[in-house]
């Protein structure tokens, strides 16, 4: 009876297997990118991601998330524990050293081996090498730069006229100090969370573009002392009080929540929150950008921009057959010219075409962008992408102790090349 | 059949290996490769240590002079403190409060214990909020109240004006319908005819509570005092939450040690130690100054 019963069930679970639906066809990939929350190109990669699954069949199991630390430290603790996506994009400088010197990520030679026409439509040249090995992991979309958002009605409230190409770093601190007398916040950061912006920029400003991405040997030599001199500026703004009041407290949205709702002027950030002003602002017209005001060799048209990230194909997708050809198809078609036309807005491509983007579509804040990009006289990538996680702890992780003279800025400037020196 | 089960010891063992590996694997095995971590150079988080440290002390050095884990032991000593008083001392006294009352008492359980199911993250959030500078809820009520000059914007930075107030408020919150529940069913087990005989003697109230109640809810208040000092140690989620990266100089055992986690792994490994350490030696302590009265109910 027990036989009888036994193999009925079996028959049973047998003939309901046979009879469920075949699994559904196509291939899902994990993808980690930073086109998340305020960035620009947020929707764009939606877009371009369903785009791509309905054309190709295949799945994204998308992960992406706003670019910080926090974000970088998720990376790597997921290769370290083997549970890194399939593809992702991801900074091509430092940052990047740790799962491609453990050779967890496929190399662009490698890739066209096999598909001969990978990344064919870039200026190899302008892909991004490793600053690990010199060799070319990634394949970038979009670059970057970094200027200054400005609110025109709290300037208008203050008798501040915008900030031109001829802006010096004194007349700048005029205006913080009107605007600060009219019982505005002159400047919106959170020195807390977001410190990196001013970093680059205080510190650019005892450099030039020729200079500012020179690694310091020492502390005492010229970079070392200019990074000393940019943090001192920057302990000098804050001790002026243009910052936010509780900017050592403060998160990044909080401060660019002052600055949309009318309250501070001026916000350094990257081309990527274009998009993200237009949608929390009711008039957008109210905004423009300019230049960070300059001093020293530092002409205020010198800017921080690049092409400091791109799409890697980790080597645990590439060793997995099923998904090399998904990763490969992926990585392509959201490099293709179409789609990195669209993505690139008002910055710079590696395309070897160059980017056609659709300006008809710009609003007033993407127009004065274009403007304000065609008055470039120099431009350098960011110097705090040549230092490990471990040494930007002593500035960014600080930067509270360093302008309220806890710690000195040349104390942690020490520290960091200590730190980036193991 | 039953009595037979017991006779065969290897039936027993072979149910018990399973959980004893589980144990071995994800938690004997780890925390004895931190130890040996935290006296190796480790270059990134995941990845084997390759060489011993030199000295091979040299983190345990570092952190007798790092001035953050200074003031990291400092604010876990007040978290601890905090928590003693605040978690346990008001749990103590609101099941006093419910055990002496006759109808609500399971409304209460309900209401003090539920801020445990509510998720740290949520929770920090939740306080971030109330806690905000700008049209923060403590800010906007001080404002209307006229506390706060509402014309000239006059706001609170409390995160960075009472930093470790803020950060603790929501840790004690959290946890005191916990231990209000432990001490609640330590009160239950109290006989009720030794109420009754000291009243028939003439106590007080607060005689009884003072002579009868506290002497025999002493062990489970050392469960309390026990369960608060450990979870005090390596409390994390809630401040990381509202304090990341140790803002305004908030930084506890848990919190620094998980911030050096992903730039210096074997010095974080080190911290760990110290954590583990001193909770031992805190929880040997509180064993000792509540173990006097283990005979006391028996």
């Amino acid at each position: 009876m027990k036989k009888r019963l036994a193999a009925t069930l079996a028959g049973i679970m047998a003939a309901a297997v046979c009879a469920s639906p075949a699994l559904a066809e196509g291939v899902t990939i994990n993808v980690t990118t930073t086109y998340a929350g305020e960035d620009s190109n947020a929707q764009n990669f939606k877009d371009s991601v369903a785009a791509w699954e309905e054309e190709s069949g295949n799945k994204v199991e998308d992960s992406s998330a706003t670019s910080d630390e926090s974000f970088k430290s998720r990376i790597i603790t997921d290769f370290e524990a083997g549970s890194e996506p399939d593809v992702l994009f991801f900074f091509n400088g430092v940052d990047a050293n740790q799962f491609v010197e453990q050779g967890k990520v496929v190399s662009i030679d490698e890739i066209r081996e096999e598909y001969p026409d990978y990344a064919s439509n870039m200026k190899d040249d302008m892909l991004g090498a490793s600053p690990a090995d010199g060799v070319n992991y990634s394949v970038p979309v979009n670059g970057y730069w970094e200027g200054m958002f400005v609110n025109k009605e709290v300037l208008e409230e203050a008798g501040v006229e915008v900030p031109g190409n001829e802006t010096t770093w004194d007349e700048f601190l005029e205006m913080c100090g009107k605007i600060k007398d009219a019982g505005y916040t002159p400047i919106a950061a959170s020195l807390q969370e977001i410190p990196h912006y001013w970093f680059e920029y205080a510190i650019y400003n005892f450099q030039s573009a020729a200079t500012h991405n020179t690694m310091p040997e020492s502390v005492d030599d010229e970079y070392g002392q200019a990074w000393v001199d940019g943090l001192n500026d920057i302990k000098a703004l804050y001790e002026a009080g243009y910052f936010p009041e509780n900017t050592l407290t403060a998160t990044d949205a909080e401060t660019f929540q002052l600055f949309t709702s009318d309250k501070a002027a001026f916000l350094i950030d990257g081309s990527w929150k274009i998009g993200g002003i237009a949608e929390a602002v009711d008039d957008i017209e109210n905004y423009t950008v300019t230049h960070v005001p300059g001093k020293g060799d530092r002409k205020t048209t010198d800017e921080i921009g690049g092409l400091s990230m791109g799409y890697y194909i980790t080597r645990k997708a590439w060793d997995d057959d099923e998904k090399r050809d998904a990763a490969v198809s992926f990585v392509s078609f959201m490099t293709s010219d179409d789609v990195v036309s669209k993505f690139a807005g008002v910055s710079a491509t590696a395309l070897k075409e160059g980017a056609s983007p659709d300006v008809s579509e710009f609003n007033s804040l993407q127009n004065d962008a274009l403007a304000y990009t065609a008055s470039f006289t120099g431009i350098s990538p960011a110097v705090q992408d040549n230092l490990s996680a471990a040494a930007r702890e002593p500035i960014f992780a600080d930067m509270a102790s360093i302008v309220n003279g806890d710690v000195d800025a040349a104390d942690a400037v020490a520290a960091v090349l200590e730190a980036n020196a193991e | 059949m039953g009595a037979q089960i017991y006779k065969n010891k290897k039936l027993i063992w072979i149910f018990l290996l399973p959980a004893f590996l589980f144990m071995f694997v994800y938690l004997y095995y780890p925390f004895v490769r931190n130890i040996l971590n935290s006296f190796m150079h480790i270059k990134y988080m995941g990845t084997a240590g390759g060489e011993w440290n030199s000295p091979w002390y040299k983190n345990y050095l570092a952190l007798l002079s790092d001035p953050k884990m200074k003031i990291a032991l400092k604010n876990t000593a007040i978290t601890i403190a905090a928590t003693i008083i605040g978690q346990v001392g008001i749990a103590l006294i609101l099941a006093l409060l419910v055990s002496n009352i006759k109808r609500g008492s399971g409304f209460f359980r309900t209401v003090f214990f539920f801020p445990i199911v509510i998720s740290a993250t949520a929770l920090g959030l939740l306080f971030n909020l109330i806690f905000l500078y700008d049209k923060g809820m403590i800010n906007q009520f001080l404002q209307f109240a006229g506390i706060l000059n509402r014309e000239a914007n006059e706001l609170i930075d409390w995160k960075a004006k009472h930093a470790m107030f803020t950060m603790l408020t929501p840790v004690i919150w959290q946890y005191v319908g916990f231990y209000f529940v432990i001490l609640l069913t330590g009160l239950a087990g109290i006989p009720d005819d030794l109420y009754e005989s000291a009243t028939i003697d003439g106590a007080t109230r607060w005689q009884s509570v003072r002579y009868i109640t506290l002497p025999l809810l002493r062990n489970s208040i050392g469960t309390c005092v026990i369960l608060a000092v450990t979870g005090a140690l390596k409390v994390f989620d809630l401040p990381w939450t509202m304090f990341v990266n140790g803002m305004s100089n908030t930084w506890l055992t848990g919190t620094y040690m998980y911030s050096k986690v992903y730039s210096d792994v074997d010095y974080a490994s080190a911290i760990a130690v110290v954590i583990v350490v001193i909770g031992v030696m805190l929880s040997a302590a509180v064993n000792r100054i509540f173990r006097q009265n283990v005979d006391y109910q028996a």
